[in-house]
């Protein structure tokens, strides 16, 4: 499935149903839920991932705490500005009254930054880096192994593990591993005997 | 393309591919003259739905027409039930044991032994994982989406679930299980010493290439048809919710 999904959260009836019609006009966007108040949306937002936000300004004034339990979230979002005058830190707004034009170009300039690194995409090709973790794992080495290796943190060890399963639709080391060695990036022999945890 | 008035032996044998398709709808062979419709009324499968279905698998570039919106979601996750079952208890166990077969009667290594077996042994359980997150958690939870959108009244708890919740995250996190078994077919074919039993190393490639082939029906069914119309009944419910 390649789309990018989009949760919208802005209170005014309006506002909220012109950001829908303007983002149903750019291909492969999913309006996944809408929101009219900030307690909903944080309620859903302790559930789910979220890929991207749209999010009006009081609604984002009162949940900070959803950017805290979403590390990333903050840089795929958009915020609606009502007023030019804003002490928010955030990458990315839209001014309530910019042309069409500048807010597609915008929506879609995101989008572009950040679905390489979301998962949403079955047969993306995988990164350089990627396939070196691939090869590690094949070799039956650990996260923390492939760290050190690599001069990595274990945690984007991790980010990298993730996004490969994902880009793959594969969780097993084993099934890794099989993937591995139809496409060339480990033979047989260099395998470890036991391709599993 | 079959279509409702053609004998119904005839659409069979004409597309042996829709053999596996019967035992879904709990029909038997032995046809005699009867067409698809009669067929279909003999053992109450809904004939547009049967054909929308047998269709859909002939050719993956189908289409469904307008036709399958008319079907209750009941019915089609009753289909889809079925063939988890055929999955679970034929498919897979079929597929496996030919592979064991040839593992046993083959000169492979230990270690490539045992690539192949954890490998197949790992996407079992990922299968029935998958399957089982399905039928406990998906399944139901449309069936009584259909249930509240046809009342007057959505139950309350029900409806606070819909804030939080909707069927594109489940989308999104759908995994195709037919990938891993392309991998395999290609291992065989490409990367392991050849197998000294031909003939069982192209059953197994054959079932292989089979199950894929069904796996991405059923992934597509699932993916154009029910999660759409699922997310289209959850719209309407919120909005009914928003807007007492």
């Amino acid at each position: 499935m390649r789309f990018s999904g989009f949760i919208l959260a802005i209170d005014s009836y309006l506002v909220r149903k012109g950001t829908v019609s303007l983002l149903s006009r750019i291909p492969d966007i999913r309006i996944i839920r809408e929101f009219s108040a900030a307690d909903s949306f944080r309620q859903y937002a302790t559930r789910q991932d979220i890929d991207f936000l749209v999010i009006s300004q009081s609604i984002f004034d009162q949940s900070s705490a959803v950017f805290v339990s979403h590390p990333g979230l903050l840089e795929r979002t958009i915020l609606l500005k009502e007023d030019s005058v804003s002490h928010l830190e955030i990458h990315n707004s839209i001014h309530l009254w910019e042309e069409k034009e500048v807010i597609t170009a915008k929506i879609k300039r995101l989008i572009e930054l950040h679905s390489s690194s979301l998962s949403t995409s079955g047969s993306s090709e995988l990164t350089q880096r990627e396939k070196t973790i691939v090869r590690l794992v094949s070799m039956g080495l650990t996260n923390r192994q492939i760290a050190e290796e690599l001069f990595l943190s274990t945690h984007t060890v991790t980010t990298h593990r993730k996004n490969i399963s994902s880009k793959l639709g594969i969780k097993s080391v084993s099934g890794i591993t099989v993937y591995a060695i139809v496409n060339n990036i480990i033979t047989i022999e260099e395998v470890t005997s036991k391709p599993s945890e | 393309m079959i279509s409702r008035d053609m004998l119904m032996c005839v659409a069979v044998f004409e597309n042996m591919q829709l053999l596996p398709l019967f035992p879904r709808f709990k029909m038997e062979l032995g046809f005699g003259e009867k067409s698809v419709e009669e067929v279909c009324k003999t053992h109450g499968v809904n004939t547009d739905f049967f054909l929308e279905i047998a269709n859909s698998y002939l050719d993956e570039a189908y289409i469904p027409g307008e036709g399958l919106s008319l079907f209750s979601l009941g019915t089609v996750i009753s289909y889809l039930k079925e063939t988890h079952t055929y999955y679970v208890e034929t498919a897979l166990p079929m597929v496996e044991e030919k592979i064991y077969l040839l593992l046993d009667q083959s000169s492979l290594s230990d270690k490539e032994v045992n690539l192949v077996t954890v490998f197949f042994n790992d996407y079992k359980l990922e299968f029935l994982t998958h399957i089982l997150e399905e039928e406990q958690h998906i399944l139901p939870y449309i069936l009584e989406l259909e249930k509240q959108s046809a009342l007057k009244k959505p139950d309350s708890e029900f409806a606070q679930k819909l804030q939080s919740y909707s069927i594109r995250e489940f989308e999104q996190g759908h995994d195709r299980l037919e990938t891993s078994l392309e991998h395999l077919s290609r291992l065989i074919i490409k990367n392991l010493p050849p197998f000294e039993d031909f003939q069982l190393c192209q059953q197994v490639l054959g079932d292989l290439s089979d199950l894929v082939k069904d796996l991405t029906d059923h992934a597509n069914m699932e993916d154009k048809i029910l999660i759409p119309r699922v997310a289209e009944l959850e719209k309407q419910l919120i909005s009914r919710i928003d807007t007492p």
